[in-house]
């Protein structure tokens, strides 16, 4: 393809009308064409599980107090449940009262704790 | 043997075997996807042993926010997406390196370093993609890259890049005209 033609491809693939994926793959036919050196996949390999790599090291720690996060929450959210369960069984409502635990408590009965008569 | 069983895995499986430690699983990822990822560090960078070592950190940095991975989005836009932050990254960090120690800070042909290719043809005409990439406004670079190099549509580009669709048809446009000039200089 001449250097003008193939510049004409260029500018003819960001119209707006053209497929962009025929017009990459045209222009990777002519030439275009972008890759690594051989060997790359190797190398990135090496990188990642050389011996005790940290970047292995720091995914599997990530990876653990994920694991770690989940136990502590769903054991956090089903104590939260029976705890909710516990107070409307006591108390009977949901009201702030009943989360102080004073759902139940007759006024007279507070004022007698308190005066002693 | 062993390959020819993991190319036929899918991306979940794939992903799913690596965070178990699978290193041939993250392997076929990588072999997968490297051409893709190639055409986005390479185009706007250009073919340099830099653009190599990108490749490599968008691979290693995967690998690390593989558990983040939630399948939502296919893999690839997911790895694009990290490509596309490096690149523009190292960009950021050329031009602050050449505006501080060079004369030239606005000229960002001296960016590249063009290595050889195995045809000439292939060269030339890799070689002027990169120089006129290299000449453009970087938020226009990103945008043709897309679509010259990877064949995403205005659509795709909006999500890898996080824009309104609005954006990437505007600025694609505005490319288009400033590629016109580029290439008629080169």
């Amino acid at each position: 393809m001449k250097v003008t033609d193939f510049k004409e491809l260029l500018i003819r693939s960001l119209d707006l009308e053209s497929d962009p994926e025929i017009m990459s793959g045209k222009i990777g036919e002519a030439g275009a064409t972008f890759r690594f050196s051989d060997g790359f996949r190797d190398k990135v390999l090496e990188k990642l599980y050389a011996s005790g790599s940290a970047v292995v090291r720091e995914v599997e720690f990530v990876r653990n107090l994920n694991s770690v996060f989940y136990r502590i929450a769903l054991s956090g959210a089903a104590a939260i449940v029976i705890l909710l369960i516990s107070i409307f069984m006591i108390q009977g409502s949901f009201s702030f009262d009943s989360f102080l635990g004073l759902g139940n408590g007759y006024d007279e009965s507070i004022i007698c704790l308190l005066t002693g008569n | 043997m062993i390959r020819e069983s993991y190319r036929q895995k899918s991306e979940n499986d794939l992903v799913k075997a690596s965070l178990d430690g699978d290193k041939q699983a993250f392997g076929e990822i990588v072999t997968r996807y490297q051409n893709m990822v190639a055409r986005t560090v390479k185009g706007m960078l250009g073919d340099s042993v830099y653009s190599e070592d990108i490749g490599q950190e968008v691979f290693i940095k995967l690998f690390h926010s593989l558990p983040d991975f939630r399948g939502e989005a296919k893999l690839s836009t997911y790895i694009q997406k990290i490509a596309v932050n490096l690149t523009l990254n190292e960009i950021k960090r050329r031009k602050r390196f050449f505006s501080t120690f060079s004369q030239k800070g606005n000229n960002e042909m001296h960016e590249f370093e063009i290595a050889d290719h195995d045809t000439e043809g292939r060269k030339d005409a890799s070689e002027l993609v990169t120089k006129a990439l290299g000449r453009m406004d970087p938020k226009f670079r990103i945008i043709v890259a897309m679509r010259m190099l990877q064949g995403y549509s205005t659509k795709e580009t909006a999500e890898i890049l996080d824009l309104p669709l609005g954006t990437v048809l505007s600025r694609l446009s505005r490319a288009q005209e400033q590629l016109k000039g580029i290439l008629g200089k080169l």
